[in-house]
């Protein structure tokens, strides 16, 4: 099978008065698996019902391998869905279920017998043919939705939050079969989650969305690593946000920014920017030091809490310029020197400060709203 | 998905014939108790322009709903047996759908079947049930003599309101039980162990929690059963038979088929349905309210 | 511990209100007078219709006094007044039957049609239709039986008093049954099984039929089985639109019957109608419980 090139030009949805999807261009290559991330109303899921066929787009168009099927209704494109419920047809057993698509499209009586089978050996359901979707497990109608879609051949595979429904450690078995199940159908796959951790373990590129726009778009380390808007920072895993104001470049490529008394070198994000903006530091980034240790990027604090998680530990620190800040430590050597009330340094490597500048105006006056969170 | 005029077409033909035999008929009733008489025979005859209509006969009739008038009792008696057999229904129906809900365990299929018989009986299977019950040498009058309650026979069928109301209450009071228990099934369970954890008392819980989370069901209920009773006459008539008792309804089947009058008749129906239709509107703006605040939580 | 404390009485009430304090204390006890208060409904909501029942196995004459056991006589034994030899009681019975029945050919796919479509036409025309839909079940019988009275009378002369107004009527009050039925069961299937058949190649026309009017059936069932037993029932639309006693039902014969002395067999012939709706629900929720096989189903899916 070969995959489908998806491309989505300024692809916009307006439910009356609700802007759901504001405009998206995205480039899918083909043989991709592709992840849009984002919390619950961000536009994700209508983006591929888009796609999908079953929303008419307000605006804009959608491409597949070049060829323009905004207009295609869903039961002409090749394209699949695995829905978030599975929609598993509850008065057909497991093999009509998977047949269905087959036989709409006039495959004669042996060579569906023979790729419904295939389909259920790629899922490992051989043998519960026979079975009524209500007697499977949750797992296991996921994978019969799974065949079902899969089974067409389809160019592109969709699938909206299909784990959502089944518990932690079924999803992390099934997250990595998802994967190399995608490895081996070669065919594109485009997978919606609010889960972050789903989208980072599986996905080759991620779009990250919010209110109806894609954030950041890019391989799971840079949007991890890198990101690019405060509200990316904040949604893939926990990340320290510090108000402050950049001041000065240092002359360096990076620049130096004032964060209550202190002032530091941050080498990464938005270093051209002067005045207020966002500091983004990663917990595992954060080193912790005696107080009074010398040296540049250090600011002074007192532990105000410290979080036993079995890998690591957690420490929250109070800064003295104000708020809190969160180290990783790793190891078990270092986590007896924090206790609740030691005053310490805290590290912040000029190479792990991002400076961000937030598009969204309610988060321009950053420390308003930063000292309301907490 | 599907092409647009497919629903449309689908609903067309229920829609075409709710409008002909529905709307145009409580047109008619309208365009009747605005309409002319014919001279001769006093026959009514309809008068479908609204800019033509004769309000005479609907003021006549409106001067007999005044107080201490013919109808002004009948609408005072009619307004006394509903809300004492909608008092009585809801007094008699809450516990029973509360325990069904909430206590029953092992018996709780057998209750609800029960609950259920009465909608496989016809109605006038269950009124003629008690006219063969409260006849004077019937059952109850036999048990009540027998332990000497009763020195004779006492005239249960000859015209008592009690009887006629407690009637109403037995043929309705299943209406109500039903969504009300419908309701207070679908309280979740969490709710009331939520409230006796933060202290409340099994009798505040019951006050401050289930009550007001089944107000829409009670309310629904209420209302099934309130609209048929303003309506019924055949109750009435089987349990009592005599003017002493007569409801709204009564009137209107007197007019047309003992009276001369079918106008009349057709303007006491439209007395009573704009009655109804406040009191719908009430009910409709009181359920929005409780559901309201239910959405509010 | 052999130190007899004496008990103390308690400064307010009786043993009677203590004993309900602590039934109301006991978080684990069972309510015991609601339980008494729920078997009681339900002795009275059924013995009348049993001795009812019964009497329709009198051997003698009367509806008030036993005479004696005759499982025949009301219903075919007596060779003029039983149910199958009397031609009115014959009559009325076919009667009944027959608008039930056509009631439902009629009503239901009416009913399945429209509310197939008010869930989900959009349009200005929508709105009203949903609303008109609810009318007749809030409207009180005799006002739809006075309405439909007078438009036969003066606007549709061409339909006179008979079974056919009767069978208008009837499936004019049951609609609305149907769709609020069939409502309930489109909305807790929602759209994604319709969605997921579009997806895998089906047409429109497929979907329908091989998709969402399977997943109907329950509730077609199920709104079937409500409008027999509504139709039955009735007597208001029946009454009103009958053209004399070979219009009667089944409810308007006991109605006239009941304050004129009647025979057992009144009572047999309300007792038929009582066997035959039980078989029609039993038969009906056998089918029901087969269609639903596979489905989560519950009261909700009912409208209820």
């Amino acid at each position: 099978m070969a995959g489908g090139a998806v491309s989505l030009s300024a692809l916009a949805k307006q439910f009356g008065d609700f802007v759901a999807v504001a405009g998206i261009d995205l480039d899918i290559p083909s043989g991709e698996f592709f992840s849009m991330l984002g919390p619950s109303g961000c536009g994700k899921t209508t983006t591929l019902r888009m796609i999908g066929g079953f929303e008419k787009p307000t605006s804009g168009r959608i491409l597949l391998d070049g060829v323009d099927v905004t207009e295609t209704s869903a039961h002409r494109r090749p394209v699949n869905t695995v829905f978030q419920s599975y929609a598993l047809f509850p008065h057909l057993n497991v093999f009509d279920n998977v047949a269905f698509g087959l036989r709409r499209a006039r495959v004669d009586k042996t060579n569906v017998r023979r790729r419904v089978a295939t389909a259920l050996e790629l899922v490992g359901l051989t043998g519960r043919e026979h079975s009524k979707p209500i007697q499977l497990s949750g797992g296991q109608q996921q994978r019969v939705a799974l065949a079902r879609a899969l089974i067409l051949e389809p160019a592109v595979l969709l699938l909206d939050e299909p784990l959502g429904a089944l518990d932690a450690k079924l999803r992390k078995n099934l997250q990595t079969e998802l994967k190399a199940l995608q490895k081996t159908v070669g065919i594109t796959f485009i997978y919606v989650t609010h889960d972050q951790e789903e989208a980072l373990t599986m996905s080759d590129r991620i779009a990250v969305m919010c209110d109806g726009r894609v954030d950041q778009l890019g391989a799971p380390r840079e949007v991890y690593e890198e990101p690019s808007t405060v509200f990316v920072a904040d949604f893939l895993g926990v990340a320290n946000l510090l108000p402050a104001k950049v001041v000065d470049s240092n002359g360096n490529g990076g620049c130096r920014v004032r964060l209550g008394e202190t002032e530091l070198d941050a080498g990464r994000g938005d270093t051209a920017t002067r005045g207020d903006a966002m500091l983004v530091v990663r917990p595992e980034r954060v080193f912790l030091e005696e107080h009074g240790s010398a040296g540049p990027n250090r600011v002074p604090g007192m532990v105000e809490r410290v979080v036993y998680l079995g890998p690591a530990v957690q420490v929250v620190v109070r800064l003295a310029a104000g708020g809190t800040i969160q180290a990783l430590v790793q190891g078990t050597s270092d986590e007896l020197r924090w206790r609740q009330g030691t005053p310490v340094h805290a590290h912040l490597p000029g190479d792990a400060l991002r400076v961000l500048t937030s598009r969204e105006p309610e988060i321009a006056p950053a420390g308003d709203d930063q000292e309301e969170k907490r | 998905m599907y092409p647009r005029w497919l629903w449309r077409a689908s609903a067309l033909p229920g829609t075409v014939w709710l409008f002909l035999l529905f709307l145009v008929p409580l047109y008619a009733v309208v365009a009747i108790a605005f309409g002319d008489v014919s001279p001769i025979f006093q026959l009514p005859v309809p008068v479908w322009n609204p800019l033509d209509w004769h309000f005479e006969h609907m003021s006549q009739v409106l001067t007999l709903f005044a107080p201490s008038h013919e109808l002004w009792l009948v609408f005072v008696r009619t307004l006394i047996y509903v809300v004492a057999a909608l008092a009585l229904s809801v007094l008699i129906g809450y516990p029973v759908a509360y325990y069904i809900a909430r206590f029953s365990h092992r018996s709780r299929t057998t209750l609800i079947v029960l609950l259920l018989v009465p909608f496989l009986v016809s109605y006038m299977l269950r009124m003629l049930s008690w006219v063969n019950l409260l006849a004077p040498d019937g059952y109850v009058n036999s048990v009540l003599t027998g332990l000497g309650i009763l020195r004779t026979p006492y005239d249960w069928l000859g015209g008592h309101g009690f009887v006629v109301v407690l009637g109403l209450v037995y043929g309705y009071v299943p209406y109500l039980i039903l969504p009300l228990y419908a309701t207070l099934d679908r309280i979740d369970q969490r709710h009331l162990e939520a409230a006796r954890d933060l202290g409340a008392s099994r009798f505040s819980t019951f006050i401050h929690v289930t009550l007001p989370l089944s107000k829409t069901g009670l309310l629904g209920g209420a209302a099934i059963i309130a609209l048929p009773m303003f309506g019924d006459y055949y109750t009435t008539n089987i349990l009592s038979g005599t003017p002493d008792t007569s409801m709204l309804g009564n009137q209107i089947d007197f007019y047309f088929h003992g009276g001369p009058q079918p106008t009349v008749g057709a303007a006491i129906t439209v007395v009573l349905a704009a009655f109804l239709v406040v009191v719908m509107s009430y009910y409709l703006f009181s359920v929005n309210r409780a559901q309201k605040e239910m959405h509010a939580v | 511990m052999s130190v007899v404390l004496p008990v103390r009485a308690p400064a307010r009430g009786g043993r009677l209100s203590r004993r309900l304090r602590r039934t109301a204390d006991n978080p684990w006890g069972r309510p015991r007078f609601l339980g008494a208060v729920t078997w009681l409904y339900m002795a009275w909501s059924i013995v009348p219709v049993v001795i009812a029942i019964q009497f329709s196995f009198n051997a003698g004459r009367s509806l008030t006094a036993w005479q004696g056991f005759s499982l025949s006589r009301w219903y075919w034994g007596d060779p003029i007044n039983s149910v199958f030899k009397d031609p009115a009681l014959q009559h009325a019975l076919l009667q009944s039957l027959k608008l039930a029945g056509l009631d439902v050919l009629i009503a239901v796919p009416l009913g399945v049609s429209l509310a197939l479509g008010l869930a989900r036409w959009r349009g200005p025309g929508a709105k009203a239709a949903n609303f008109l839909m609810l009318f007749p079940l809030v409207t009180p019988e005799i006002v739809m039986g006075v309405a439909l009275f007078l438009v036969f009378l003066h606007l549709f002369t061409f339909i006179h008093p008979g079974t056919t107004a009767q069978l208008l009527g009837h499936v004019t009050f049951s609609i609305s049954y149907v769709v609020i039925v069939m409502r309930g069961r489109l909305f807790s299937i929602g759209r994604d099984y319709e969605e997921a058949a579009i997806d895998l190649g089906a047409t429109h026309w497929q979907t329908l039929r091989l998709v969402l009017l399977p997943l109907l059936v329950p509730a077609v069932l199920a709104s079937a089985i409500i409008v027999f037993a509504i139709s039955i029932d009735d007597f208001v639309i029946s009454s009103w639109l009958s053209c004399g006693s070979s219009c009667d039902t089944v409810p308007i014969n006991v109605y006239s019957a009941a304050r004129q002395a009647p025979l057992p067999s009144i009572n047999a012939l309300a007792a038929m109608l009582v066997y035959i709706t039980i078989g029609v629900v039993l038969i009906g929720y056998g089918l029901y419980r087969l269609a639903m096989r596979g489905n989560r189903g519950s009261l909700a899916d009912l409208g209820v």
